[in-house]
């Protein structure tokens, strides 16, 4: 039933529009700007996989894919519909597009691992006991689970939920599927079993999928395109090969554990007192605003963190090696001064 | 950045009315999700049978003896039975009860849904498009509703009990006295008013721990703090409006009494 209905849909839409779109979207949560004019589109079919620092804002943006957290500006659409606009009841409609691993697999406690996958089912079709069972055999078993499917999801360890919460997620035989960091926490071999099973997924159903990841081997591995995301936005986009060899000193920076690139100065102090680099604070930024109005009294120098030209892939060796100096103001904490001052 | 604290208490104050009311609204629901309105009744009701029992149990056990000992100077220990019923019936089933299972319940609810919360399981849902509100919150409060004024029966029936075990023993009251008194200790009309104090207060009860639920963040911490605040609020607002029911309703009696 659901099989047929997919293919219809692929009949009547273009191929080339994308599925996902955001246009110049913006967050503000607890006083930051968390995304800050996040640009960037998915085509259909393809493997979408956004990498970027922890605690950056990788969640929200997938968040807001599904009307679970409205942009405070900009434009976010599904299928060409603008979804920031929706009401609750036509988001419900627009979900079931959707079927998302969240990243601890949230799977409901007092279910077992059968009655979660069920439940999709049991809301949304009228489907016979004995064809549910067969749709919950068929997902369990894709996810290597129906040998276990009487155990609750406090018997079972994070891998299998995960790889549950993925059976959960594709009951409904969804076009979009979202998957927050599905391998971490997880041994290189089960991390890899997911890789694989997110591949199989694209070959034989077609699926549309975006895939949060800080986990590089897996990136290059399940990737049609890798977006960067740093300090609220598309860094730069493009093929596993033009990620690997960007000659943006941030990407290089993220994609080789720090070993090689640069990243800003104030993203560097971050990561000197142990926090995310690549998270803008609203006050720091309108700090840095604000000194570029005021003459340049201060001696000391910052990177800009914001690239006047964001979500298209930055020319090999422009903008981006040349960074644009700009006079400090106060910055935000007195331990990210110091650090500058160290600076040679 | 952060609001100020009489705007967060609105905030949550209309929060949780427009969850009671859409949760009751799904009443509609119900039939689909008897089973869980059933396992939740399990929980609430015949799980916290026991402590609430125990509870009424010596709550009219202390009660008999200390108004017996005051009787006594009158020579008036007869009356015991009396005191304890109208007490009992009125005032100290539903609240007692209401507090035990506000301890009980009312906490641990709050820290279930909390968890769902800060693990994604409520967001999973959402997403899925099954409104937590009927998936989770609706039977639990429809549950609690039920419980609590069947839980106030028993409850009131054994603390009753206990103040008629003490009489007997400790004061000297023979058992047909006692019966004698009580009687005359609740008309029927007390009997329904107290039914429907329980039943607030179990509405109100369960409506603040998935309130507090729904709106944890912050992982464990917040979880806690979900619970502390589920407690906290629910014992407050039950010793508050327990206050103005009973003022209610004398003032509601005196007027009948008036008109006759
Ligand atoms: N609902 C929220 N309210 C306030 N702040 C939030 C909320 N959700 C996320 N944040 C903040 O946004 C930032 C980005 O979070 P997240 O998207 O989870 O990061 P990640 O890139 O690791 O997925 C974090 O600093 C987090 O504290
Ligand atoms: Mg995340």
């Amino acid at each position: 039933m659901a099989g047929t209905d997919t293919s219809q849909r692929k009949a009547r839409v273009d191929p080339n529009k994308p599925v996902v779109e955001f246009i110049g979207v913006r967050k503000k949560l607890s006083g930051r700007m968390i995304l800050d004019g996040l640009d960037f589109s998915v085509r259909r079919g393809e493997t979408f996989v956004i990498i970027g620092y922890s605690g950056t804002g990788k969640s929200v943006s997938l968040r807001h894919m599904v009307g679970l957290m409205k942009p405070d500006e900009g434009s976010i659409r599904i299928d060409g519909d603008e979804i920031t606009t929706m009401t609750q009841r036509e988001l419900e409609v627009l979900r079931r597009k959707f079927g998302v691993l969240f990243q601890s697999g949230a799977l409901i406690g007092w279910l077992n691992l059968f009655q979660n996958v069920e439940l999709p089912l049991l809301e949304h079709t009228k489907m016979s006991k004995r064809k549910r069972a067969e749709v919950v055999q068929e997902k369990l078993e894709l996810v290597n689970l129906w040998q276990d499917r009487d155990k609750f999801p406090s018997e079972i360890s994070g891998g299998m939920k995960k790889r549950a919460g993925l059976a959960r997620a594709i009951a409904l035989d969804p076009q979009i599927v979202l998957y927050d960091e599905p391998s971490s926490g997880l041994d290189p071999v089960i991390a890899h079993e997911i890789d694989k099973l997110i591949n199989r997924l694209r070959d034989s159903h077609g699926m549309t999928q975006i895939v949060v990841t800080h986990d590089m081997e897996s990136a290059y591995t399940i990737a049609s395109r890798i977006g960067m995301f740093y300090h609220g936005k598309m860094l730069q986009i493009g093929t596993p090969n033009e990620i690997r060899t960007s000659a943006v000193p941030e990407v290089q920076h993220f994609i080789t554990g720090g070993r090689e690139g640069a990243v800003s100065t104030r993203s560097d102090a971050a990561i000197q007192h142990g926090r995310a680099p690549g998270m803008l604070s609203q006050r720091t930024a309108e700090a840095i605003d604000a000194a570029a109005d005021a003459a340049p009294t201060e001696q000391v120098y910052v990177l800009l963190e914001e690239r006047p030209d964001d979500g298209t892939p930055a020319p090999a060796g422009a903008p981006s090696t040349t960074p644009e100096l700009k006079p400090e103001a106060e910055l935000e904490s007195t331990q990210e001064h110091q650090t500058h001052e160290e600076k040679p | 950045m952060k609001d100020f604290w009489l705007i967060k208490v609105f905030r949550g104050t209309g929060y949780t009315l427009v969850l009671l009311l859409e949760a009751l609204g799904l009443f509609t629901h119900a039939w689909k999700r008897r089973a869980a309105i059933m396992g939740q009744m399990h929980i609430i009701g015949a799980q916290s049978l026991p402590i609430a029992c125990f509870f009424m149990l010596l709550i009219g056990m202390v009660f008999a003896l200390q108004t017996g000992i005051e009787f006594a100077r009158f020579g008036q220990t007869n009356l015991v039975g009396l005191v304890i019923v109208s007490a009992m019936v009125r005032e100290l089933g539903p609240w007692m009860t209401a507090f035990v299972l506000v301890a009980r319940v009312g906490s641990s609810m709050a820290a279930e849904i909390g968890t769902m919360k800060v693990s994604e399981e409520i967001d999973a849902l959402e997403v899925m498009s099954v409104n937590p509100v009927s998936y989770v919150v609706m039977p639990r409060v429809f549950a609690y509703a039920i419980m609590g004024p069947v839980l106030t029966v028993f409850g009131t029936l054994v603390g009753i009990a206990g103040g008629a075990i003490v009489a007997n023993i400790q004061l000297g009251v023979k058992l047909e006295d006692f019966l004698r008194f009580a009687e005359r200790g609740a008309e029927p009309l007390d009997i329904y008013w107290g039914l429907l104090k329980s039943l607030v207060f179990s509405l109100c009860a369960a409506a603040v721990a998935c309130s507090n639920g729904m709106r944890t963040s912050g992982g464990a911490v917040g979880v806690g703090q979900a619970s502390r605040n589920t407690v906290v609020i629910a014992l407050t607002l039950t010793v508050f409006l327990n206050y103005l029911l009973t003022s209610f309703y004398r003032m509601v009696k005196r007027l009948v009494a008036g008109l006759m």
